[in-house]
């Protein structure tokens, strides 16, 4: 394996890490919105991951900068996401 | 290479999996669709692993729609009214 | 390729379940969101069996429609009966396990008589993707779509239709106060739609486009858009209304205007019945079709005859 392979399945690996902290997370704590961590911060950081292991992969601009704009599209939906299940389960008073 | 790369693949369906008690579990809706959000976002990341390891490029536009839309189930969880949701 | 064969395993065995669940889960909530990891599931499955096409429109319409569809109908029995929403029978009926043994028969022959049967040598299949080199497009599902099999597609277009105006006829008008859930007022969606509905009319142009070539085409494009559209309702930025003006009316059915007035006009040139005369009459029929499906979905979503924008 060539030196970027090596630099991509460690992003990788880092990546499925983040993964399995963000289900732990959720399987884990102990309300709401802590549990709302999981999804915004650790699945994110796991995203990114793995992403940047792919774009090392595909060695291709292109490739690249369709999976930033994956990643970028990924943090806005857990940003309005989060923001909304937060606001729902406060409204319901937990 | 393809090897990890399927390995990678298996790794997070298996935490989709655990993912579910959250969902069956709940005890809120907000919980379960959390897990929901969760299942959405790690199926993207497998979509993505999944068209570099069956070379398809086709499915990282699968993973654009679905991180794209992904919000709009929540905009509609939002106007459900909370409260007792086992019924 | 012990690996690949676990990932399907996986797969088939979650979707067995989750279908399971999603039927016979007695929290409505709990089997619309199941339903909703369904369809995740399902795009993961179909692309494994290389049906990329079909993911596609799988992540459109289940991430973009149905899954804030059924949020919405949830939401809408919780108004008109806070009570007791959901009127479903308690226990099951005396039928449900013999019938489910006999399906389980019926496929298991099913899939065993196929196991035995050779495949035949000469399919359609094989014609069809003889001919597509001359036919001038790259992927084979939008020239099965268009060219070879375009009645099943007219007549599709014309099922939209008529199911939208089956809707509109058995169902009053959602109030406008109804179909909105977010407040305008509300942090974060604002900029959310900023991004998310021109992002989709890019994204549905690019499906469009590239349908002659990859995977993607009229429906999945049309769905997209819808998908922006559902995202306008539900934040209030688009109403139903009352009255479809022209624009509404001529949106919905120009899908089907533009295919038979090409379909039938190449008969004036003495060619037969619904043969396109080339790769631009696929474009301007997609296009045609991108717009109707798209319309007619969000209104469909937001059971209204006419969509208005926000006054003010």
């Amino acid at each position: 394996m060539s030196a970027s392979e090596w630099v991509a399945v460690a992003l990788l690996i880092a990546g499925c890490f983040f993964y399995l902290a963000g289900t732990i997370g959720l399987l884990r704590f102990g309300d709401v919105h802590s549990r709302l961590h999981a999804l915004t911060k650790a699945d994110n950081l796991g995203l990114m991951l793995v992403c940047a292991a792919l774009a090392m992969l595909s060695a291709n601009w292109r490739t690249a900068a369709l999976l930033v704009l994956v990643w970028l599209l990924g943090l806005l939906a857990a940003t309005v996401s989060a923001h909304l299940i937060a606001r729902h389960a406060r409204r319901g008073g937990d | 290479m393809s090897q990890i790369l399927g390995l990678a693949i298996l790794f997070l369906l298996l935490n989709l999996v655990a993912g579910l008690w959250r969902v069956a579990r709940g005890p809120t809706g907000a919980d379960r669709m959390l897990a929901a959000l969760l299942f959405g976002s790690t199926t993207v990341a497998v979509l993505l692993i999944m068209a570099e390891w069956m070379a398809m490029p086709a499915l990282r536009s699968v993973a654009l729609l679905f991180v794209m839309l992904a919000s709009i189930v929540t905009i509609a969880f939002f106007g459900l009214p909370t409260g007792d949701d086992e019924r | 390729m012990v690996i690949s064969v676990l990932i399907d395993f996986l797969l088939a065995a979650g979707m067995v379940v989750l279908a399971l669940q999603v039927v016979s889960d007695k929290a409505v909530l709990r089997s619309i969101i199941l339903f909703v990891v369904f369809g995740l599931v399902m795009a993961l499955a179909w692309t494994r069996l290389h049906a990329p096409d079909l993911a596609l429109a799988e992540a459109a319409i289940g991430a973009g429609v149905t899954g804030a569809l059924m949020m919405m109908a949830w939401r809408r029995l919780l108004i008109i009966n806070p009570e007791r929403p959901a009127d479903t029978p308690l226990g099951r009926s005396r039928l449900a396990v013999p019938v489910a043994l006999l399906s389980a028969v019926l496929v298991a022959t099913i899939g065993l008589t196929a196991l035995d049967v050779e495949s035949p040598t000469h399919t359609a299949g094989q014609v069809a993707a003889e001919e597509m080199t001359a036919t001038g497009l790259g992927n084979p599902v939008t020239g099965v779509l268009l060219l070879f099999r375009n009645l099943d597609t007219l007549l599709e277009m014309a099922v939209l239709l008529i199911a939208l105006l089956g809707a509109r006829a058995i169902s009053p008008p959602a109030s406008p106060e109804e179909a909105a859930v977010v407040e305008t007022g509300t942090p974060l969606v604002g900029a959310l739609l900023a991004i998310l509905v021109p992002l989709s009319i890019l994204i549905a142009t690019h499906l469009l486009l590239a349908g002659t070539h990859e995977p993607g085409g009229a429906f999945q494009a049309g769905a997209v858009l819808a998908a922006g559209g559902v995202a306008l309702i539900l934040s209030a930025r688009l109403k139903p209304g009352e009255r479809p003006g022209i624009v509404m009316q001529l949106g919905v059915t120009v899908g089907l205007i533009a295919f038979v007035a090409i379909g039938v006009g190449i008969m004036a040139l003495g060619e037969t019945l619904l043969v396109l005369p080339g790769t631009w009459a696929v474009y301007l029929i997609e296009t045609a079709m991108m717009v109707s499906i798209g319309l007619t979905l969000a209104l469909l979503f937001a059971g209204a005859p006419a969509l208005v924008g926000r006054r003010g």
